[in-house]
């Protein structure tokens, strides 16, 4: 849809000559980012080709018990993830307090994985909070346990930190439907309906709006196991060792000196992407009948509270644990506070400059590329193109990444600012488009309609009524391109040829080398630039007071 | 620098009486070509970055470099060289050849080094051209010519001294063990409080190396390539020490830590008894900066402990390799060598002969001695050739890791 399709039309010359621009505008965008994405996958398919790659893969003595490993925690973290957020969205609608809560998720998605994980780990590690706030009068321990609390080999950290992390993007997700005028009033009528016709809150609930939006969320769904089976910067902090995810190996072996190891790790990471389509087509069919046998407490908020209850230790934990110097089992608090990691952050400020000049670079270059999309591109062409659009979420990061390299390294626009901001940006597109194409696609038309018989060029109505009353979901869309780049780890090493340091690669890097102070230095920061940038959206998608006598002309 | 105005001296003369023919036979007129052509370069430096004191003195001599050549160094930061080596063979796969590298200089030893090398990763030897290899204890310190075991041909240029160390906070552990047998019978005695990082992590590689030096029948087998019935029967006491130790280690051997600087964290959270490094000064370097207690000593195994020496070296298509060759021979300088042998600053031993330096540059490797330093060194044990390395890893990985 766009103005060319309008029914009245002052001058159907003008009307044409509107139509090709339009069309243009739609190819030179379509054209700069499809043979991107394909060349970038077909990277990934060429080293794959022979069969050596699947034979190491096979016999290599890892590859089975890291199989499990993987498909054990990401589907346990993603049905987690589903059920509670289904409990949550039925507390939150039930209680008519679904805007209350939902308002409220953009600090929890600021969060970055990375950060939590860090943040969990301090914690829930046998040096962590847990353990010294109970110790020695309740434990008897006088050193910490040794007990594998973190990366244990059942993976129950990381299945922890994922679903704390899923959650609230599912509850998003949720809420950018909710938020669609016409979606919510028909809802909440038809829960009316039900209720009237003496059905129980929950039943109602359940029988009339979660068939409805677990239809709409199950791509997210699939984001999120995708994500839960092919993360690995999360699962080098807090998941097993013994071995690691097969994610992790993937990219160990994409890591490695031996050329034989690379291409055994491109050919795990095929591998996972057809079992997360094996597994997503299964999630597909039985998934939406998720969500009766909840207890029927009406307990309202106390899941939300405790969520956000939950962040806000985890926060608590990284603050503390960026200004604590020795702190020895088990005193609950640091025997020295020092600032010098900080001091060490802001001496060196590059990252920080780094982080925010690719993370508003992208989710402006993302921004704008959608909104020349979503405005231009012909319907037939976005149904076509949307898979494409959507896959860097749902294809492992890793293969994605080795693709765009490749691409990267042909091209030579590796270790560069252009090739940083562009591979960032395809990495947020998925999200932004999320956040914004239902929106966008459901502004009332009449309003068009009105500005273009009052004599009003389209381009002014685009200017002046479609866009500024679309300000806020436009606004959170860049801030959710932002906080995708600012978590990008992958794409950050590979296309930067590690010469971009952002607050993502440092966290990484630190909880590596086990350096307390600056690793929690690094989470905070990763997560309070998001945090920054989500208020920032919020403050600008204010809608508009006209005053009376205020005009456009 | 004095140094650095001799050659301009020399090549003022020769300028003028314009005997270019002579010129050819001159390294110094070489190096002031290699100096101006690297003047405005940037040098991009992918060296490990997983210690605070060693990025800070990169930092220190990028503003150096800076300041006397003109050259900018960037320190492009990297948790393993092997990511490294990858992509510079990732960038020939696709034809990225003459110029159009990303990496300039690159922090590297053993296996990788002989990747790289067999590999033709590397470009034409530039270290006997470096004004100051001259200064290179090439004598005393063998290894600053032989890279586990393989020549280093002049493709990588010395910059320090390596020697595996353990320290430990003596309040918890009085008696520190001086050998293999101590070590395995006090993991017995404090259950789950001992450990080594997990390989392919190289100092848990090298932990595994000191382990199969102390055990294997022969070790004199372990200077050459390894051959599949050579690795059997050299490696089997390795295992069968290992099999017994690792119930006794931290959460049973099951797990590992992921890097020795995670292990040392663990030591002063008081997880873990003692951690180790490859800087014998490591210990007294995080004491100076209050991240150990000043109760934490430094010992070696009394019949000595594995040693080796680091590089740095130049890939084959490296964009500023006169800045390369700049740095490193900066590096070798004595100015920044006894900077880096300052346990306040990293601690890292010096590949030079200091005897042989002019007296005042002697001076300026004399230092104070400091809590937590080595006391007594242990003779050195050479490494095991380079291809034992990847075996071993391998080996340990099928063994332990699954």
């Amino acid at each position: 849809m766009g103005w060319f399709d309008r029914e009245r039309m002052d001058s159907p010359l003008r009307a044409m000559i509107e139509r090709k621009a339009s069309i243009a505008v739609a190819s030179v965008a379509g054209c700069l980012l499809a043979p991107a994405l394909l060349a970038a996958i077909w990277m990934a398919v060429k080293p794959v080709l022979q069969s050596s790659p699947w034979a190491d893969l096979w016999q290599d003595p890892r590859t089975f018990d890291a199989l499990t490993a993987t498909l054990w925690t990401s589907i346990a973290a993603s049905l987690l993830a589903w059920c509670s957020a289904a409990y949550l969205l039925r507390q939150a609608f039930i209680g008519g307090q679904s805007g209350r809560w939902l308002n409220r998720l953009p600090p929890l998605l600021a969060t970055p994985h990375a950060a939590m994980a860090i943040a969990v780990t301090l914690w829930i590690a046998p040096t962590g909070w847990l353990f010294r706030l109970s110790s020695p009068w309740l434990t008897g321990f006088d050193a910490p346990p040794p007990w594998a609390t973190t990366q244990d080999t059942w993976g129950i950290g990381l299945i922890l930190v994922l679903w704390l992390k899923e959650l609230p993007f599912l509850c998003w997700v949720a809420a950018t439907q909710l938020h669609r005028d016409d979606v919510r009033r028909r809802w909440h009528a038809e829960y009316a309906v039900a209720l009237t016709m003496g059905r129980s809150p929950q039943s109602a609930f359940a029988e009339v709006v979660w068939p409805q939006l677990a239809r709409l969320m199950r791509w997210p769904l699939v984001a999120v196991l995708a994500y839960n089976m092919t993360v690995v910067d999360v699962a080098l902090i807090i998941g097993p060792t013994a071995p690691p995810t097969l994610a992790v190996l993937a990219w160990e072996w994409l890591r490695d000196a031996d050329l034989a190891l690379n291409h055994q790790g491109v050919a795990a990471a095929w591998l996972l992407a057809a079992l997360l389509i094996a597994i997503s087509a299964v999630l597909w069919a039985t998934v939406t009948r998720v969500v009766t046998g909840f207890p029927n407490r009406q307990a309202i908020g106390l899941g939300w509270v405790t969520l956000f209850l939950v962040y806000a230790l985890a926060w608590l934990a990284l603050l503390v644990g960026s200004v604590s110097g020795l702190w020895p089992f088990p005193d609950v608090w640091p025997d020295h506070w020092q600032a010098n990691d900080w001091l060490r952050v802001t001496d060196n400020l590059d990252s920080v400059w780094t982080t925010v000049g690719l993370g508003t670079l992208s989710a402006t270059l993302t921004l704008l590329w959608l909104v020349a999309w979503l405005e231009c591109a012909p319907q037939n062409w976005q149904a076509v193109m949307r898979p494409i659009l959507l896959a860097p979420m749902v294809l492992p990061p890793l293969l994605w990444v080795f693709g765009l390299y490749q691409v990267a390294l042909w091209g030579h626009w590796e270790g560069a600012w252009p090739g940083m901001v562009v591979a960032h940006a395809v990495m947020a597109m998925p999200y932004a488009l999320l956040a914004l194409e239902s929106v966008y696609k459901a502004s009332d038309r009449r309003l068009q309609s009105v500005a273009l018989s009052l004599g009003r060029h389209p381009m002014t109505y685009l200017l002046v009524v479609k866009w500024p009353l679309l300000k806020r979901a436009l606004w959170s869309a860049w801030a959710i391109a932002f906080a995708v780049s600012v978590a990008q780890f992958l794409p950050t090493l590979y296309i930067g040829a590690g010469r971009f340091v952002t607050v993502t690669t440092e966290a990484v890097a630190q909880s590596a080398a086990g350096q307390r102070g600056l690793m929690s230095a690094y989470a905070l920061l990763q997560t309070v630039l998001p945090l920054l940038v989500f208020a920032i959206a919020v403050m600008m998608g204010r809608p508009r007071h006209f005053t009376k006598d205020q005009t456009w002309t | 620098m004095p140094i650095s105005r001799i050659p301009k001296l020399l090549f003022a003369t020769l300028a003028l009486i314009g005997c270019a023919s002579f010129a050819a036979e001159v390294p110094a007129r070489d190096w002031r070509t290699i100096e101006s052509k690297a003047k405005g370069q940037t040098v991009y430096f992918n060296a490990w970055a997983g210690s605070e004191a060693i990025n800070a003195y990169i930092q220190w001599a990028a503003t150096e470099i800076q300041r006397q050549y003109g050259v900018t160094l960037k320190h492009v930061k990297i948790s393993d060289a092997a990511v490294v080596v990858s992509r510079v063979r990732a960038e020939k796969q696709a034809g990225r050849d003459g110029t159009a590298g990303t990496v300039d200089l690159i922090w590297i030893n053993g296996e990788n080094f002989a990747a790289m090398k067999r590999d033709g990763l590397l470009g034409a030897p530039f270290v006997s051209g470096l004004p100051n290899f001259k200064w290179v204890d090439t004598v005393n310190k063998p290894t600053t010519l032989v890279d586990f075991s393989v020549p280093t041909d002049g493709l990588e240029s010395p910059w320090g001294m390596a020697q595996l160390t353990f320290f430990a906070d003596v309040q918890r552990l009085p008696t520190p063990p001086q050998d293999l047998g101590a070590f395995a019978a006090l993991a017995a005695k404090n259950p789950g409080r001992l450990s080594y990082p997990r390989p392919p992590d190289f100092h848990g590689t090298t932990f595994l190396k000191q382990v199969l030096l102390g055990t294997a029948p022969d070790p004199t087998a372990l200077t050459q390539p390894a051959t599949d019935a050579v690795f059997q029967t050299q490696t089997k006491p390795l295992w069968a020490y290992l099999d017994a130790l690792h119930p006794n280690l931290w959460r049973n051997g099951q797990q590992f830590p992921n890097t020795a600087a995670a292990m040392t964290q663990m030591m002063a959270d008081g997880e873990l008894l003692m951690s180790l490094t490859f800087n014998p000064n490591e210990a007294a370097n995080e004491i100076a900066a209050k991240r150990l207690p000043r109760t934490v000593k430094s010992w070696q195994f009394k019949d000595g402990t594995i040693g080796n020496t680091h590089f740095v070296a130049i890939p084959f298509n490296a964009p500023s390799r006169a800045g390369a060759q700049v740095v490193a021979n900066f590096f070798l300088s004595p100015e920044a060598q006894a900077k880096k042998a300052d346990i306040k600053v990293w601690g890292d031993p010096t590949v030079l002969a200091v005897g042989r330096l002019p007296a005042d540059l002697q001076r300026l490797f004399k230092g104070d001695p400091q809590a937590g330093q080595l006391v007594v060194t242990a003779p050195v044990l050479p490494e095991p050739h380079a291809s034992w390395v990847g075996l071993i890893e391998k080996e340990w990985i099928r063994r332990y890791a699954r």
